[in-house]
């Protein structure tokens, strides 16, 4: 048999294959997305002239958050001295084998789930070659050919419309979860004009989540992994810190006419926060715009992201050489994921496999439906519940304050969202380094549904509370005098004092005008610093211009 | 068996590049051809089994032949821009005809696997394609070994691994022979 | 004393015939006196004495850890053993002293067994005859036994013969009675090559069996250790102690039995014996033929079934394992580039150009080729024409193993090698890969589909040398395979090589030399 033939019946025999390869769903995903793209920012009108379009897709390394590496039992630790967490199998002696760490498994896969990803029963390892100083193989371990997950959706939102109060929902479609190792760090000394190697985080467990071109624009991109961030914090799969590169995301950027076909994608790298990232994305988007329009053409490049001037300037390519010879990991064998302790084969104990049951059983609220929880528990706005879900901590610090405090839920979340955000984006803190505990705000809220103080004498006693942590709310209000006036003869006394002093007013008041009593109220307030009953001020007042 | 020894015809093994061992293959095989004619064996399979006798299970000529030249696809050829790419991802180095001739050589073996119809055969990873993989334990057995790993490098600063200024492409073929040049051992 | 087998020397032990410090300076002496050999890279005399005075204090003690107390062994230059250097005959790894020791080394050392040293091979295994490492080949022992020097007309010395490799270092230690026991590697017959050119047991278990971890790899995927020794029970209890799960190997399985004894009386009548017909491969030597014959007999005679079977795509499997081997050592090199540990080049203008001269300088010509073309198979645009293939083949190598054990045959019975050792001389006449071709073209198929075979020395040809024949098993039947190479080996009254102590001590009846010889032709 002439080879030529053979191979030419194998290529058809892979042609008839490859139907049976493409799952429908993913085919769906696709359309929806070109669909989307359509409509990124403006609806689209088919009498315009074809604006281009942003095309994102994303690549995201998120470091599992595990005790250990993913082949090997040293620690994974960060700001630990150099190369002190580094087993012989991460340094590469030759001899040593990989032993897959089941928690990093167990990680990706609930990630998988989480994702509304296909969970590939079996999944296998492949080496992809490359070499670089903190590569000490020479090759990273990881799934090329068969991950273990593949053909998700995250479902993210974003405050858009006119007054960003807005709800927008969006789709994007997860190609695949793999786990790979992570590399170790070099430290480029110029001066000495050599690179220092540190192997500790050389082999730590990474998930490369692959996020299809499904994006318009930074903001979608943007939403999109604040939204993995916080399903990623939700399931402890990962610390998801940006800034620390537990979380990496390189951005695919193309430009295009919807409707043609995309256009050359440039890479988009060192990009280390979410803000950053929508800013990359958005001048990568104008400059190929630009190029375009220019009738230039874009390059299939990397590019790195400078966050001083807001730029992506081109990296030094590998002038097309790069092949990463990919080969399957001769040393483990196939990664089998089963459904329930039933379908374990022989000589496979429960302890020691992953079985999708309990790790179903065992995923945690995830975003998305803690926001309807927040809704439907709470009656709260569905921008509330976005608020309180996107800021770390923020949902747990409210729903403590709930616990103490019989107040309404809708008055609650104002203070939450603008009082206490406001004062902690002011300085910079995040939710949990709050100097007023969630018990002692709903003391106060407390204080002031009894009636002990008005809610503009609470705001300032939040204040002092925030400036004198530790400081009951009840000290505070005794300390500053801020109690409320519910004395009868002195509210006669300050109010008649206004109402002498303001004829004109009253005159308006008794000519009719109901809406200059409220007014008069404001000048009690002032005399009492904001702690007179207003609902006595009112009746006295009432009485006293009729 | 004597049928069996009917349909071999014993072909002079042609490959070239087994090269000067073909001669030695090809005169052990025209050595048994002689001593194995039909009627020879017929006149040991009538006589009675003895212990100098051949066994009948055990063929006594070779049942295959090396794949003729004529079977086997085109020879490739590697335009020297391939010679120095591969050398550039492996990081070898070769420089010689020899080196290039023993590519040709090692690809040209290869090639008699095209001679085999694997339509409809999966490749196989390994034999234990069917065995789940072992899952370690989360918990920490070792990696406190910085002195000792150290002390492996030849080079090191501090607690670092020391590698030379990186990000920068290996040379042109001609300048890498002449860095090579002075590296010889 | 030193032909003895193991399991001979431990009862020796015991009855206080000898004590594990003479035997250790023994051999020690041994090692010198056969240096030529170039059996060793490495001799840890004062390792091995520290072990023997201690494994000496537990018998004294009446404590010894078992049967392999006491008893001198060696270790292919290619396992990691701690604070001993470990080269891999390349000056790559010339200075390289491993931090650990290798599983299987360990276990040894645990049961008491006593260091000799590392013994020499080919440059990172790849070779098949022990002629291509960084500290020169290794000698064949029967090239200076009485019977090559006599009937194989050798006239001097430069008429030596080749051990077969790679693991010839460990087969010519266990030859010349220098150890006891000898840990080779086989990836496509490593072990069994010279153990069948150089007279001795080999044994290749199945794939997983006995873990790697610590065998720096040739191909993970067909890697096994490989234990010499000059009895098949002494195999036995060696495979006894190494066998089984190893947490940092996760390619090894479950030992199937306890191994420990083998049955004297093992009958082959209720056996099938296949003789696969495709291992009537072109280049096949007469005597060798004749040997296989005979053995086939022995079988038929004593009531076993023999019968021939086919393994139609064995002609294909050297090339397979040619193809998977040069992609898994591109790939397995990769890691040697002079930056954590090993030779490093003093160039420095980047980290490029220092891992290239490194790699230069470090790796001989048979390793620098094999990893380009294994780069060159790995490339994308060649990826499915030869790698994917070549997986594909081995499915179907693996089949024909697989449907042959299916029909009933219990064993194989084929040839090791096409031939007895050749000349050093005549042997490097051709290059590496030819050789290899040649000679591993009988043993690779059982590592490509993972089974266990052993290679069992047979007879000696007209030159005087070794002859062997092989035999296969279905995977994890190891402990089987070893009982039928044992009743081979107690009908086929090898001779051990004669000039052992340069005495008569351990030289055999030679008119059993002379019949095998008849009986070769």
């Amino acid at each position: 048999m002439a080879a030529s033939s053979i191979a030419a019946r194998e290529l058809l025999h892979n042609i008839k294959l490859i139907p049976y390869y493409q799952k429908s769903s993913c085919l769906f995903s696709r359309r929806i997305s070109t669909s989307k793209l359509q409509c990124s920012s403006q609806p689209p009108e088919k009498s315009a002239p074809q604006q281009l379009v942003g095309v994102v897709g994303l690549e995201i390394h998120a470091q599992i958050s595990s005790n250990t590496k993913l082949f090997s039992g040293s620690s994974v630790q960060f700001l630990a001295p150099p190369n002190s967490s580094v087993s012989f199998f991460d340094a590469s002696l030759p001899g040593t084998l990989p032993v897959l760490n089941r928690r990093c498994v167990e990680a990706a896969v609930m990630t998988g789930l989480a994702l509304n990803c296909t969970i590939n029963k079996k999944s296998v390892f492949d080496r992809k070659h490359y070499f670089y100083a903190d590569l000490p193989a020479g090759y990273q371990i990881t799934q090329q050919r068969r991950p273990v997950a593949v053909d998700g959706v995250l479902t993210y939102s974003f405050l858009g419309g006119r007054k960003r109060s807005q709800v927008m929902r969006k789709n994007v479609h997860i190609k695949q979860i793999q786990l790979e190792q992570d590399s170790g760090k070099s430290l480029h000394d110029d001066v000495n004009s050599q690179t220092l190697i540190d192997l500790n985080r050389a082999g730590v467990g990474l998930m490369e989540l692959v996020m299809e071109p499904d994006m318009s624009c930074g903001e979608e991109a943007a939403a999109a992994v604040r939204e993995l961030q916080l399903i990623l914090q939700a399931l402890g799969t990962c610390q998801g810190n940006m800034s620390e590169g537990q979380l990496r995301v390189d951005a695919n950027v193309s430009v295009h006419r919807p409707g043609e076909p995309l256009g050359t994608r440039t890479e988009v790298k060192n990009i280390n926060s979410i803000r950053y990232l929508a800013r990359a994305i958005d001048f990568e988007v104008q400059r190929q715009t630009a190029v375009v329009r220019r009738g230039g053409a874009v390059l299939n490049e990397t590019r790195a992201y400078d966050s001083k001037s807001g730029e992506t300037v081109a990296m030094r390519d590998k002038e097309g050489l790069q092949d990463y010879r990919f080969m399957p990991e001769p040393n483990l064998p196939p990664l089998l994921v089963f459904e329930d302790e039933a379908s374990l084969p022989a000589g496979v104990e429960a302890g020691e496999a992953v079985l999708l049951r309990t790790l179903r059983a065992r995923l945690p609220e995830l975003p998305s439906v803690r926001r309807d929880r927040l809704v439907q528990t709470y009656g709260l706005l569905p921008e509330h519940s976005f608020t309180l879900v996107n800021e770390d901590g923020l949902m747990e610090y409210f729903e403590a304050v709930m616990k103490g405090t019989s107040r309404d839920p809708r008055k609650v979340i104002g203070w939450v969202t603008n009082e206490l955000l406001g004062l902690l984006k002011q300085q910079d803190l995040s939710v949990s380094h709050s100097p007023v505990l969630p018990a002692a705000l709903a003391e106060l809220l407390e204080l002031q549904e009894a009636g002990c103080i008005s809610s503009s004498a609470a705001k300032q006693v939040f204040q002092e509370m925030w400036r004198s942590p530790g400081k009951a709310a009840l000290q505070i209000i005794q300390e500053l005098d801020l109690g409320l006036v519910s004395d009868a003869a002195d509210l006669h006394r300050i109010c008649q004092k206004v109402v002498d002093s303001h004829p004109d007013k009253v005159r308006a008041v008794r000519s009719g005008n109901q809406k200059v009593l409220n007014k008069l109220m404001g000048l009690v307030q002032k005399e009492t610093k904001g702690r007179a009953d207003p609902v006595l001020v009112r009746e006295i007042l009432q009485e006293k211009t009729s | 068996m004597i049928k069996m020894l009917a349909f071999q015809t014993l072909r002079v093994v042609s490959l070239e590049i087994l090269g000067s061992s073909c001669n030695l293959l090809a005169n052990n095989v025209r050595s048994i051809t002689k001593r194995c004619s039909p009627r020879s064996l017929q006149s040991q399979i009538l006589r009675p089994l003895s212990s100098h006798q051949h066994n009948l299970k055990v063929p006594k000529v070779p049942t295959w032949e090396h794949v003729p030249e004529e079977e086997l696809p085109r020879p490739t050829k590697i335009p020297a821009d391939l010679v120095d790419r591969l050398e550039r991802l492996a990081l070898v180095d070769f420089r010689t005809q020899q080196g290039l001739e023993c590519l040709e050589k090692a690809i040209r073996f290869a090639d008699q696997l095209h001679v085999v119809d694997t339509s409809g055969v999966e490749p196989m990873d390994s034999v234990l394609e069917d065995r789940a993989l072992y899952l370690r334990d989360d918990t920490v057995t070792e990696g406190d070994c910085a002195e000792e790993l150290l002390k492996l490098a030849k080079n090191t600063v501090e607690e670092y691994f020391v590698a030379p200024p990186g990000n920068i492409p290996l040379p042109k073929r001609e300048e890498r022979a002449a860095i090579l040049r002075h590296s010889e051992f | 004393m030193l032909g003895l087998t193991l399991k001979e020397v431990s009862l020796a032990f015991r009855e206080g015939k000898i004590s594990p410090t003479e035997l250790c300076r023994k051999c020690l002496n041994r090692i010198k006196k056969t240096q030529r050999l170039n059996a060793y890279i490495t001799v840890t005399e004062e390792f091995a004495m520290k072990q023997a005075r201690q494994s000496e204090a537990r018998l004294l003690q009446g404590i010894p850890k078992g049967p392999l107390d006491g008893i001198p062994f060696a270790v292919k230059d290619n396992f990691c053993t701690a604070n001993i250097r470990t080269t891999c005959a390349s000056k790559m790894l010339k200075d390289y002293t491993p931090p650990y020791n290798a599983t299987v080394v360990q276990k040894l050392l645990d049961q008491g067994a006593v260091l000799m040293g590392k013994t020499n091979m080919d440059e990172f295994a790849m070779g098949a005859g022990s002629t291509d490492g960084a500290f020169g080949p290794v000698r064949n022992p029967w090239s200076y036994s009485d019977s090559y020097r006599t009937q194989g007309g050798a006239a001097s010395d430069s008429d030596w013969v080749i051990t077969g490799g790679s693991s010839g270092g460990s087969a010519a230690a266990v030859a010349s009675c220098t150890s006891y026991l000898a840990l080779g590697s086989d990836t496509g017959g490593s072990t069994r090559n010279p153990g069948a050119l150089c007279g001795v047991f080999a044994l290749k278990p199945t794939y997983g069996l006995v873990s790697r971890h610590g065998l720096i790899p040739l191909v993970n995927s067909m890697d096994v250790p490989g234990i010499i020794t000059r009895s098949v029970s002494d195999a036995a209890i060696a495979l006894g102690v190494l066998q089984g799960i190893d947490v940092r190997d996760s390619t090894t399985v479950p030992a199937p039995s306890a191994l420990a004894e083998l049955p004297e009386d093992f009958d082959v009548k209720n056996i099938c014996v296949g003789i696969p017909k495709e291992y009537h491969a072109p280049g096949l030597s007469e005597e060798t033929l004749a040997q296989w014959s005979r053995v086939a007999d022995l079988f038929e005679k004593a009531g076993a079934r023999v019968e021939q079977v086919s393994l139609p795509h064995t002609q294909y499997s050297i090339v397979c394992y040619h193809v998977l081997c040069h992609t898994e050592v591109a790939s397995n090199m990769a890691r040697f580039d002079g930056l954590e540990y090993g030779h490093r080049s003093e160039m420095k203008s980047s980290t490029e150009v220092m891992y290239a001269s490194t790699r230069h300088e470090g790796f001989n010509d048979v390793v620098r080729g094999r990893i380009l073309s294994g780069n060159y198979f790995l490339l994308k645009q060649n990826y499915q024409h030869y790698f994917v293939k070549a997986q594909k083949v081995r499915r179907l190598i693996a089949d024909d193993f697989r449907h042959v054990f299916g029909s009933g045959v219990d064993v194989l019975l084929t040839p090791t090698t096409l031939t007895d050792a050749a000349c050093y001389h005549d042997f490097t006449q051709e290059d590496n890969r030819t050789r290899s071709a040649q000679e591993d073209v009988f043993t690779q198929p059982a590592n490509i589909a993972g089974l266990p075979a052993v290679s069992v020395p047979i007879a000696l040809s007209r030159r005087g040398l070794p002859i062997g024949l092989q035999l296969i098993g279905p995977a994890l039947e190891d402990k089987k395979l070893l009982c039928v190479a044992q009743w081979v080996e107690q009908r086929v009254n090898f001779p051990s090589i004669s000039d052992c102590d340069n005495t008569q001590e351990s030289r055999k009846d030679p008119g059993v030399t002379r019949r095998e010889q008849t009986s070769a032709i």
